[in-house]
């Protein structure tokens, strides 16, 4: 699972290009599983799916859509688009876009974990 | 709606002022295969919708910011953007860059460029939200310094809005006024002034479209090889990350190119207090523009004395020079002040900082006395220095003329100040020593806005490159060599990428990015690209000649030409630029005159 330590980041974002690369095969950071929120001078923060132990999202969701199998999954046929996974999650880590009909999160890439393998400074890192 | 461009967005928003109408336009093919983006798209409009001999506070003076298919991609160091127009210090050509997250919002806004002219009647600004453009009074903001601007902005539209703004300089047509976003600059030659002139306060941008690739797998493949190569790399994997641009200033000083005192010396005697080190215990974090890897900028504090508060993402070794070196002054918590209070008037900190070492000169040479400035402006001043700038930047008693920038000055004061009023063509001089090298001496003289490092900086070959050094005193093979980076850097510079990853990368690399991120056929090859970075600045030089450029103008202050150094390693030298610039005219195939020959137009497609 992924590890953050925001003190490293840079704010460059780098992650969420990678993300939107490998996703949508375009360059579009607002559709990024992992976001960077930057407003200077404040510090960088990083929201993304963290893989947490309570797994509040899949709790909270009324219809049992969500649910967990090495990372998060959706069932579209069950999700209403009602957001409470999105208010449960502590990280940040439930994204929405005007152009997409449902939430989405991390998915690890496949196990490959791209924002880990292109961070510059490493404050993503992968932990087994 | 799919752009049917990869890399661009494909479209371009015109903004008039005076009208208070916006219209969008599409992208040519034609300009974009052979102009590329950037500072090549906004030559081939200021060439031909830039009335000639149009004054730069006139409202047909027209602003663009473009941004390049590269820009807001993967590429490293793509999150630059350039502001072109007719500049007020040089009354010629200007593109200033920033780094950031501007131009990559404006791509994902839908936007290649954005071409504003005119002026409002009252103080405005513009607000892209996507498909949305409205222009909205900006009474409330004007006299806001910049960092309130963009509080002010954030707060009220949404803090994912990427801004770009003046200050009061801008607001008071300072010279040499930036434009800020976030805290970082598009510095040099006034576009802050131009801003201000139309009555234009702020520009804030939202956008949520991708930017398409052509090839991603391809795309993904030639960027990770570029990281990689920045990653090993002693500069952009080193120095850069650690230092920051402050990185070259101890070589800058042993080679004795690092100016002290408005150029009088070459070497500093309070390096040991003001160098990289000492600078580095400043630092508090890292920062990085969009899409970069090398995060050369450095958030720096300082924390206790009469400056504690000052905050800046910085300071750079250019301005770590200006405040520095060249006001004889190594006080570094003065000097990030000086920076924090360039960045909230928005003044480009070489000029404002160069404007302080000639009053300086002027103070020591008794050209001026006391009661001119207001008080007692010596070398080694820090206080003085802070002073001046509120003065500039407000333009309140004596900064109303020092606003002017050095140059003007110099004409209005007189009594032989035009001698050491040091700049070329009207925009003062970066932080390098030309008699320390030729390299540097031509390219600050033949760069088309004047006194700048960025068109070409043979100071890397000359004094830092481990592998492939070239004599810095000698004249041999400079012209060449300033005319082909000049070309490499306008590629850079149009694409729009970070000159800052060229020292680590090559031009094999830039046509890849090209080639794989927007699919056009001719840029497929170096052999097919490279004339691009020759045809713009032919374009530049003719818009330059059109509003009076003459060979003149082609030169250095007098002080690098008749006055040798009596210190350092390049005491004794001057500059032989006349035998230089005859070359430099015969490779750019120009004729003895500086005016491109028409056979070198032709070749190149030109007007």
């Amino acid at each position: 699972m992924i590890q953050i330590i925001p003190p490293l980041c840079t704010g460059c974002r780098i992650c969420e290009i990678i993300c939107s690369l490998t996703h949508e095969s375009s360059i579009a950071p607002k559709q990024s599983r992992i976001r960077i929120q930057s407003n200077w001078p404040e510090e960088e923060q990083i929201h993304l799916c963290l893989a947490c132990e309570p797994k509040s999202c899949v709790d909270a969701c009324p219809e049992g859509a969500l649910s967990w199998n090495g990372y998060l999954r959706i069932d579209q046929e069950k999700c209403t688009g009602c957001l409470l996974c999105k208010d449960a999650c502590p990280y940040g880590g439930i994204q929405t876009e005007n152009s997409k009909k449902f939430p989405f999160f991390c998915d690890t890439c496949q196990g490959e974990f791209q924002c880990v393998k292109w961070c510059p400074t490493k404050a993503v890192v992968k932990v087994e | 709606m799919k752009s049917e461009f990869d890399g661009y967005a494909g479209r371009i928003l015109e903004v008039d002022l005076t009208e208070g109408k916006t219209k969008r336009i599409s992208l040519e093919w034609d300009v974009a295969s052979k102009y590329i983006g950037g500072k090549g798209f906004a030559a081939r409009v200021l060439y031909d919708h830039l009335p000639q001999g149009c004054d730069p506070f006139d409202p047909e003076n027209l602003l663009v910011f473009a941004a390049g298919p590269l820009t807001g991609t993967l590429v490293p160091g793509s999150g630059r953007c350039i502001v072109s127009t007719k500049s007020p210090a040089t009354g010629l050509w200007l593109d200033a860059n920033c780094g950031g997250s501007f131009g990559p919002e404006m791509k994902m806004a839908g936007l290649d460029a954005l071409i504003i002219k005119g002026k409002a009647s009252s103080p405005v600004m513009i607000l892209v939200d996507d498909e949305e453009v409205h222009l909205r009074d900006a009474s409330d903001l004007w006299r806001k310094d910049t960092f309130s601007t963009h509080q002010w902005i954030k707060n009220k539209f949404g803090e994912e809005f990427r801004v770009a703004c003046i200050g009061e300089a801008g607001e008071k047509r300072v010279r040499f006024a930036s434009i800020i976003s976030e805290a970082r600059a598009f510095g040099r030659g006034g576009a802050g002034a131009v801003m201000g002139s139309k009555n234009l306060k702020a520009i804030a941008i939202r956008g949520h479209r991708p930017i398409t690739i052509a090839h991603p797998e391809y795309f993904m493949k030639v960027c990770r090889e570029a990281f990689n190569e920045l990653a090993i790399h002693p500069d952009s994997g080193g120095g850069r990350q650690k230092y920051g641009t402050n990185t070259i200033l101890s070589c800058m000083n042993e080679a004795g190119v690092h100016p002290v005192r408005n150029f009088q010396k070459g070497v500093f005697q309070g390096h040991s207090a003001l160098n990289e080190e000492e600078i580095r215990e400043f630092y508090v974090r890292n920062k990085a523009c969009y899409g970069c890897p090398i995060y050369c900028s450095k958030i720096s504090e300082v924390k206790s004395g009469k400056y504690k508060g000052a905050f800046v993402e910085g300071p750079e070794y250019e301005n770590v020079w200006s405040f520095g070196a060249h006001c004889e002054n190594a006080d570094i918590p003065s000097i990030i002040q000086a920076e924090y209070l360039c960045d909230l008037y928005g003044l480009d900190a070489i000029s404002t900082g160069n404007v302080i070492g000639f009053l300086m000169e002027c103070m020591e040479k008794e050209v001026l006395e006391e009661s001119d400035i207001g008080f007692p402006l010596r070398f080694g001043d820090d206080e003085g220095i802070i002073r001046s700038i509120h003065l500039i930047g407000r333009r309140e008693g004596p900064g109303l003329l020092w606003g002017e920038g050095v140059k003007r000055i110099a004409k209005e004061v007189g009594k032989g100040s035009e001698s050491f009023a040091i700049h070329v063509k009207g925009l003062e001089m970066p932080a390098y020593d030309p008699r320390g090298s030729t390299g540097i001496a031509l390219a600050y003289a033949t760069s088309d806005r004047g006194a700048c490092h960025l068109r070409s900086w043979p100071i890397g070959a000359e004094l830092l490159s481990a592998e492939e050094r070239i004599d810095p005193f000698s004249i041999e093979f400079k012209a060449e060599f300033v005319k082909s980076q000049q070309d490499l850097f306008t590629i850079i510079n149009s694409s729009v990428t970070c000159l800052f990853t060229i020292f680590s990368l090559s031009l094999r690399h830039i046509v890849q990015f090209l080639h794989s991120a927007t699919g056009i056929e001719s840029f497929s090859s170096s052999e097919e690209v490279l004339p691009s970075g020759e045809r713009i600045n032919n374009l530049v030089r003719l818009f330059n000649l059109r509003e009076g450029l003459t060979k003149g103008d082609d030169t250095l202050p007098k002080r690098f030409l008749s006055e040798p150094l009596k210190d350092g390693p390049t005491r004794g030298r001057v500059v032989d630029l006349e035998t230089m610039l005859k070359e430099y005219y015969f490779v750019r195939g120009w004729d003895e005159e500086g005016v491109p020959k028409p056979e070198t137009l032709k070749k190149l497609g030109l007007p």
